[in-house]
């Protein structure tokens, strides 16, 4: 069989506002991921039972369903019981965003455990209150050491957006299957998706090291 | 400007302070020494409540900043339905009041609840609203220095020194960040102002946290072990800061091993022992001639 790439080039408009569509879940899904991290990993750290016990359920829920079941959950069944409709980008963001919030808050965890006691000591020995004390004292040295994982889970999450393609939003893997009725060609646009998101994934680690760098600029001796 | 009454601490079952009671006046500089294990840095935390106490007062510039104790209230004793009932069945005033501070009572967490009757609860609570002061406002005016400095890594020194004034004092930031640069200046680390604590040695760490105690404006200062992680070279620059810090009159308690230093420097020394303090005396007293074996085996041992 003869390989044509040039369908790549015919089908150039179509990609370009997929790989939008596959941005804007990421992005979106992530600051939103982040966003529910912190107080899920606060609850993780706290010494209220019942903040506890929600915590763990909640991230024992997104780790324990796949995540192709969690999106058909959230697009074809909630809203069959519940008064809400999801656009399917809607949709697609909430799960992405609540299920890595749930992996996140679990490096967050760690990462705020890992810090000296005497952080804690100094900051309440200066009078500082909790919320300040978690937002500029803590939180910021958890992250630091969060970073490495949290650049994982922003790559998985990249990946994983393809799931949404089966929800019927047009993400470039969408655009790949569409060539593919059309042309009945398989090789050259699933080449061409695997390059996309091969070469957004380097792009995400090379920024994340960058990234690291300079966080970790208070380090340098 | 201290009160400590009758202060226990336990860790589980490890009793670490079976009773210290401790006045501090203001201005004076108290040294506390002790065989590690004896409670010393325990007694200081309690002063800023970074240990709660089991049970005892501390008083902070006639503020009561732990829960009151009934045991050191004889009023609150009396209106007690325990001492109602003893009393009842025929007991003296003074006899009943120390078989209840004495008895196994002092254990029983039932004794602060409400069988003990309205008349006693209420008596609590007025001594709480009468004296009591929240932690947060004790700790702006108590500061402390730790031993392994606990500077906020991720800040540079300017932003450490100032964080806290501007936050919970409320002040200006530039005047917070004058108020720190001559602090710096004071204790000669204007020159790394704008450096982030990994990059310092350990004597410039600590000298930069007293500086950034300092920044508070605390009316007593609490020094646990402050040289003790230090390298040897660094722990004179660090008691030189002390020592001069000594002389503006502020109120200090220090929990330290350098005993020529506590010789100089201190009002009082208090040798604290399992957890009970046995000397209370000024320096050239105790370290001449002290009253108890313990504290004779001690210095012997480390002079």
């Amino acid at each position: 069989m003869q390989l044509d790439f040039s369908i790549i080039l015919n089908w150039l408009p179509q990609f370009g506002s997929a790989l939008l569509v596959t941005l804007e879940t990421t992005v979106c899904s992530l600051l939103l991921g982040l966003l529910l991290s912190i107080p899920l990993s606060l609850c993780k750290i706290s010494n209220i039972r019942p903040l506890q016990w929600f915590a763990a359920v909640y991230t024992s829920i997104f780790r324990g369903v796949p995540l192709l079941v969690q999106v058909f959950m959230m697009y074809f069944g909630i809203p069959l019981v519940l008064p809400v409709k999801f656009t399917a980008f809607q949709a697609g963001t909430l799960v992405f965003a609540m299920n890595s919030a749930a992996y996140i808050s679990e490096s967050m965890r760690g990462g705020i455990n890992a810090i000296d006691r005497g952080q804690y000591e100094a900051a309440m020995a200066l009078g500082i209150h909790y919320p300040g004390m978690m937002k500029d004292i803590i939180l910021p040295q958890a992250i630091k050491s969060v970073l490495p994982s949290l650049v994982n889970e922003f790559i998985s999450l990249l990946k994983n957006t393809t799931l949404i393609a089966s929800i019927g939003l047009v993400d470039i893997l969408r655009v790949g299957q569409l060539i593919q009725s059309r042309t009945y060609r398989a090789f050259e646009p699933f080449f061409a998706i695997s390059v996309f998101y091969y070469v957004l994934v380097m792009g995400l680690s090379f920024l994340g090291k960058l990234l690291e760098r300079r966080v970790n600029k208070s380090d340098r001796r | 400007m201290i009160d400590v009454k009758g202060l226990y601490k336990d860790f589980g079952s490890l009793h670490v302070l079976r009773g210290v009671t401790l006045h501090v006046d203001e201005g004076e500089i108290i040294s506390i020494i002790g065989p590690s294990g004896s409670g010393k840095s325990t007694l200081l935390r309690s002063i800023n409540l970074l240990e709660k106490p089991t049970f005892g007062e501390v008083w902070v510039e006639d503020r009561l900043i732990t829960p009151p104790d009934p045991y050191l209230h004889f009023d609150v004793i009396r209106a007690s339905n325990t001492y109602k009932a003893m009393m009842a069945a025929g007991g003296e005033d003074a006899d009943v009041i120390r078989k209840i501070k004495e008895g196994d009572l002092l254990k029983e967490k039932g004794f602060f609840q409400k069988k003990e009757g309205a008349a006693y609860q209420q008596m609590l609570k007025k001594i709480v609203t009468d004296h009591f002061e929240d932690t947060y406002s004790v700790r702006r005016k108590v500061g402390m220095v730790f031993q392994h400095f606990n500077l906020f890594p991720h800040k540079t020194v300017l932003e450490n020194m100032i964080y806290a004034p501007i936050k919970v004092n409320k002040v200006e930031r530039d005047k917070a960040i004058e108020k720190a640069r001559s602090l710096l200046e004071s204790v000669g680390m204007l020159a790394k102002e704008n450096a982030y604590p990994d990059t310092l040695s350990g004597g410039q760490k600590q000298r930069v946290a007293i500086a950034r105690t300092l920044a508070m404006e605390p009316d007593i200062v609490l020094f646990d072990e402050p040289t003790s992680a230090l390298d040897p070279e660094m722990v004179k620059e660090v008691l030189d800061v002390i020592k001069r810090l000594a002389k503006t009159g502020i109120t200090m308690l220090l929990v330290t091993h350098e005993m020529g230093f506590a010789r100089e420097v201190s009002d009082r020394i208090c040798f604290l022992d399992e957890g009970v303090l046995i000397e209370d005396a000024p320096p050239d007293i105790f370290f001449s001639t002290p009253k108890s074996e313990r504290a004779k085996t001690f210095l012997d041992k480390v002079l």
